[in-house]
């Protein structure tokens, strides 16, 4: 019989811990070995900047602002796209259209982000003009978004620039076309300054082949031809020709646009559903009269930004849907309206919107003292050699805008349908590569292909940072040019929030004002708007692959960023998984 | 600082006063108030602890238990079929040696689905391994949450504080705040004695064979006797700073009691009410109350029941096929009581689903506690009308 009492602890020094701990530390046991895919941070493109003309780096934008890094932020944002303040106000922002958090709750209210960015960046001191590097000098036919973008990169190329404008102001479009109430003529004035402050040199009241012929452009080493479509298209309304009742309504635009204030009538007709016709309708209730929008097909067709449409609707235009004019009605040798024909929508035609067809024997007398017409405007391009191909009446040009004679590159409205400040920007700054590109070859370097697809952000336009290789402030990881949709993000960790919309004026008494309509944001605001974004593909450090490593083989790096231990990463996915913004990827590579 | 408050707030302000790091809790009635008011106080800011949503009780404790591993001081509330949900990861808390603290309100089980008080959802974890407190007033609940958490630190077991639905959860009575500073001389930091250090780590919870798995289950055991001494050590500090204390057993007028009755919970208070009735009678009654379920009582119960002629336990709750799990307890201590010194026990069941206990039903148990030479059977049902 044993002398030990089997009831009693026996003490033989084995030392047994409270706890189920394993002795030795889990570091012996290099669980990476068990993994057949591996996680790579791999920052990708946010549908955002894919979906902007401009190629503005607005993922990394909204990163800085986030980082509490607002004039980083603003000054990326400018040297993708020289007139944000403009753009802020005008553009049609497609950015938002394509943003994810609309599949959350609401986009973000971008174009109010750029605008607040574009004016904190007017209010404060210009950089300095860039330095003059190269010794080649190029023409920019029109002072348009188009030719000032143009003109704004290739002077920060290096190359001397000039800039030819028809008319007495330079802006195109901008100043002739869009109404102060959208974009107020001192933002407008201080924007081109900056950019002509920046070593660019701007000829106004100088129309190419008028005032100076075609000729006179040889003398520099390339050209970029943005001269705009100012012709208004022919209304086919039968009577109107040489009636002074009926007008194209972009001539009746550059008019109180250049300060005049004619005067319509007491009743108006705008026939045309774009943005032309929205402008003439609220200038028109501007000057006192009553305003009805005539429009062959419905409200879902309208090309006009909706929200255009919708401060028309809401300051008092009436609106006639399907209906077309016809014929000039006089009375005892006196205007008093117009005939219309209503209509119906027919099967989609090329544009896929559906085709408006009469309704046989439905005509109808509309009364007006004026008939704006703003169904589109064609190209005068008769100052062009005939070496320049055109095509329906819009200038043939390559990706980076080169025309069928070398070196006379163009873009803007000539060349793009549809036709939009950003997609005049985006020209602008395309032909500039391209410029850069084709001089640079010619001088002899050693240039090889340009490398567009490595300078976009997805399928969308091509970034300067890039090109320029101008230090992008935004530390990416490995980059691909992949956009990020929204079934890769991970919604699990994000917060509904409500989006920030623009403060609007009163629109119940305007007549006679011209003051802008729509006021933006705060900065305060801009700021909480900017911290919606969701950083789609973009690491903002939030950490979350970190916390959810179960083999806590995530570290942080010094410089911020994350590091994994492959010797302990087993493979899991959960870094992948948890990651909100799509910015880590299981691979097989490298296994 | 007095208030008035709910029982449920007087555990969210014990867990506040407590400086607790980390809570992770899924909302039950009639336990939600508990953590609706902690998740104020972590949301103003009040509590710098950090609160971890979770899909059901069962994530809660493990989330808990990491939480616990990492260091921290963390807490949780449930009810009824949340700790039953939560049954695994209860062993795994008390098998891992954690000092999770966890307010159960007493709710009794479904079906028939109910959300009213009795004991059987707590009493159901009895063998989980982790320490159960019973409480009577507001003022018990706040006072107990305090040094639950004392409790379990020095032990390394997880505490569950118990208090009934309704009856003490939602109805207000003036509780006294201690002041901060007072709980931080009597609650430091907590230090882990088994910590997950990410520079050397360690698996736990890892496999055991079967040469060291009884250690572990003696440690624990040893553990559990050892809380008996520290909860009266923690009680010693609680009273020389507040001066309430409330023993694991209390008893009440039982000094020259010729019958006691035991109870635990809110029927305390309405058996205190009787037996000062019947004593100014002249009746020579007691009560004794039973705190402290896990680590059992044991040799407290046996000094304070040996000797007496007759005991009446009163059992908010039941073991089917068995009867009320007190007296089984109870009975079970005082079988080695010498047999002349052993009382008669009777046992009965009674206040399921959160019938009241009055008066009246105290005094009829009383009653027939006295008139009856012994207990006809095991399990005396209160009540009962089919």
């Amino acid at each position: 019989m044993s002398d030990h009492d089997v009831t009693r602890p026996k003490e033989i020094g084995r030392n047994i811990p409270p706890i189920a701990i394993s002795e030795t530390s889990t570091l012996v046991n290099p669980t990476g070995s068990w993994k057949y895919i591996m996680p790579r941070y791999e920052d990708r493109v946010a549908p955002c900047n894919a979906g902007c003309p401009v190629g503005i780096d607005i993922e990394g934008y909204m990163y800085l602002i986030s980082q509490g890094r607002v004039k980083e932020a603003a000054n990326l944002l400018v040297r993708e796209n020289p007139m944000p303040a403009v753009t802020g106000r005008v553009c049609h922002h497609p950015c938002e259209h394509s943003c994810n958090r609309a599949s959350l709750d609401e986009p973000v209210a971008i174009h109010s982000v750029e605008r607040r960015l574009g004016d904190m960046i007017l209010a404060a001191p210009p950089i300095p003009a860039p330095e003059r590097t190269r010794r080649e000098t190029v023409a920019v036919v029109g002072s348009g978004p188009a030719g000032l973008a143009c003109a704004h990169f290739l002077a920060r190329l290096g190359y001397g620039v000039t800039v030819f404008e028809a008319a007495p102001e330079a802006g195109g479009m901008l100043r002739l076309g869009i109404p102060e109430y959208r974009l107020p003529r001192a933002i407008l004035d201080r924007q081109i300054e900056r950019i002509a402050g920046a070593g660019i040199e701007i000829r106004t009241s100088t129309r190419i082949g008028v005032d100076i012929p075609w000729s006179d452009l040889d003398v520099f080493d390339a050209v970029f031809v943005a001269p705009g479509a100012h012709t208004g298209k022919d209304s086919r309304i039968a009577g109107a020709e040489g009636n002074e009742a009926v007008r194209p309504g972009l001539e009746f635009l550059k008019e109180v646009n250049a300060g005049a204030r004619p005067d319509l009538g007491s009743r108006v007709i705008v026939v045309g559903g774009g943005n032309t016709a929205m402008d003439c309708a609220r200038s028109a209730l501007r000057l006192g009269a009553d305003v009805t929008v005539l429009y062959r097909r419905t409200p879902r067709e309208m090309p006009a930004i909706p929200l255009e449409v919708r401060e028309a609707r809401d300051e008092g235009v009436g609106f006639e849907f399907l209906a077309a004019p016809m014929a000039v009605v006089m009375e005892d040798g006196r205007f008093t309206g117009i005939t219309c024909q209503r209509m119906e929508l027919g099967e989609p035609d090329e544009s896929g919107r559906r085709r408006p067809v009469p309704i046989e024997g439905d005509v109808f007398f509309a009364p007006a003292d004026t008939v704006l017409t703003a169904i589109g405007e064609d190209c005068d391009l008769s100052f062009l050699p005939e070496s320049v191909r055109t095509k329906w009446g819009l200038i043939e040009v390559d990706p980076v805008g080169e025309s069928t004679s070398t070196p006379v590159f163009a873009g803007g409205d000539a060349v793009d349908m549809p036709r939009s400040v950003a997609d005049a920007l985006g020209a602008g700054k395309r032909a500039a590569i391209g410029i850069d590109h084709y001089l640079r070859e010619k001088a002899g370097e050693a240039v090889g292909e340009l490398p567009l697809g490595a300078l976009r952000f997805g399928d969308g336009n091509v970034s300067a940072v890039r090109y320029l290789e101008d230090g992008d402030p935004i530390p990416r990881e490995a980059p691909v040019n992949e956009v990020v949709t929204w079934d890769r993000m991970n919604p699990h960790h994000f917060h509904l929030a409500p989006r920030h919309e623009d403060h609007f004026h009163d629109a119940t008494d305007l007549r006679a004002a011209f003051g802008e309509t729509n006021f933006g944001l705060s900065e305060k605001e801009a700021i909480e708007e900017a911290e919606r974004c969701l950083n789609c593909g973009v690491c903002n450090r939030c950490e979350l692959c970190l916390i959810f490593c179960p083999d806590m083989a995530i570290s942080r790096r010094e410089d911020g960023g994350f590091e994994i231990d492959m010797r302990y990463c087993k493979g899991c996915g959960l870094c992948a998984a948890e990651c909100p913004r799509g910015a880590v990827t299981m691979t097989r590579e490298g296994i | 600082m007095k208030k008035v408050m709910i029982g449920n707030h007087a555990v969210s302000w014990g867990v506040l006063r407590s400086r607790v790091e980390v809570i992770s809790a899924y909302p039950i009635t009639p336990q939600t108030q508990i953590v609706e008011a902690l998740s104020d106080m972590v949301a103003d800011g009040s509590l710098p602890a950090q609160y971890i949503k979770v899909e059901s009780e069962h994530s809660a404790m493990a989330a808990c238990i990491g939480a616990s591993i990492a260091g921290t001081r963390t807490f949780t509330a449930t009810s009824a079929q949340g700790l039953a949900l939560m049954h695994e990861m209860l062993h795994w808390a008390a098998g891992g040696r954690l000092p999770v603290v966890m307010a159960d309100v007493n709710r009794a089980m479904a079906p028939g689905w109910t959300i009213w008080t009795d004991q059987n959802d707590s009493l159901s974890q009895r063998d989980t391994g982790w320490i159960q407190l019973y409480c009577e007033t507001n003022q018990e609940v706040f006072d107990t949450t305090v040094q639950a958490f004392k409790l379990a630190e020095a032990v390394n077991l997880p505490v569950m504080l118990v208090l009934d639905a309704f009856f003490l959860s939602h109805t207000s009575e003036p509780v006294d705040v201690t002041e901060q500073e007072d709980v931080d001389r009597f609650l430091p930091r907590r230090e882990a004695t088994f910590k997950m250090d990410t520079s050397d780590p360690h698996a736990f919870g890892a496999l055991v064979r079967p040469d060291a798995y009884t250690e572990m289950r003696w440690h624990q055991q040893e553990a559990m006797r050892e809380a008996r001494d520290v909860f009266r050590e923690v009680e010693d500090e609680w009273e020389a700073i507040t001066g309430r204390r409330y023993g694991a057993v209390e008893a009440y007028r039982a000094d020259d009691a010729d019958l006691l009755l035991v109870t635990s919970g809110t029927i305390t208070s309405t058996a205190r009410h009787v037996v000062d009735q019947r004593r100014a009678a002249g009746e020579k009654l007691g009560l004794v109350k039973v705190k402290m379920f896990r680590p059992f009582p044991t040799d407290e119960l046996r000094g304070l029941l040996g000797g007496v002629n007759r005991v009446a336990v009163l059992d908010r709750n039941v073991s089917p096929g068995r009867g009320g799990i007190f007296a089984e307890e109870i009975r079970a201590a005082l079988y080695d009581v010498p047999p002349d010194d052993r009382p008669i026990l009777f046992g009965y069941v009674l206040g399921l689903g959160g019938r009241d206990v009055t008066p009246a039903v105290i005094n009829d148990i009383i009653d027939n506690t006295r008139s009856k030479a012994s207990p006809e059977r095991e399990d005396l049902w209160v009540g009962v009308e089919l």
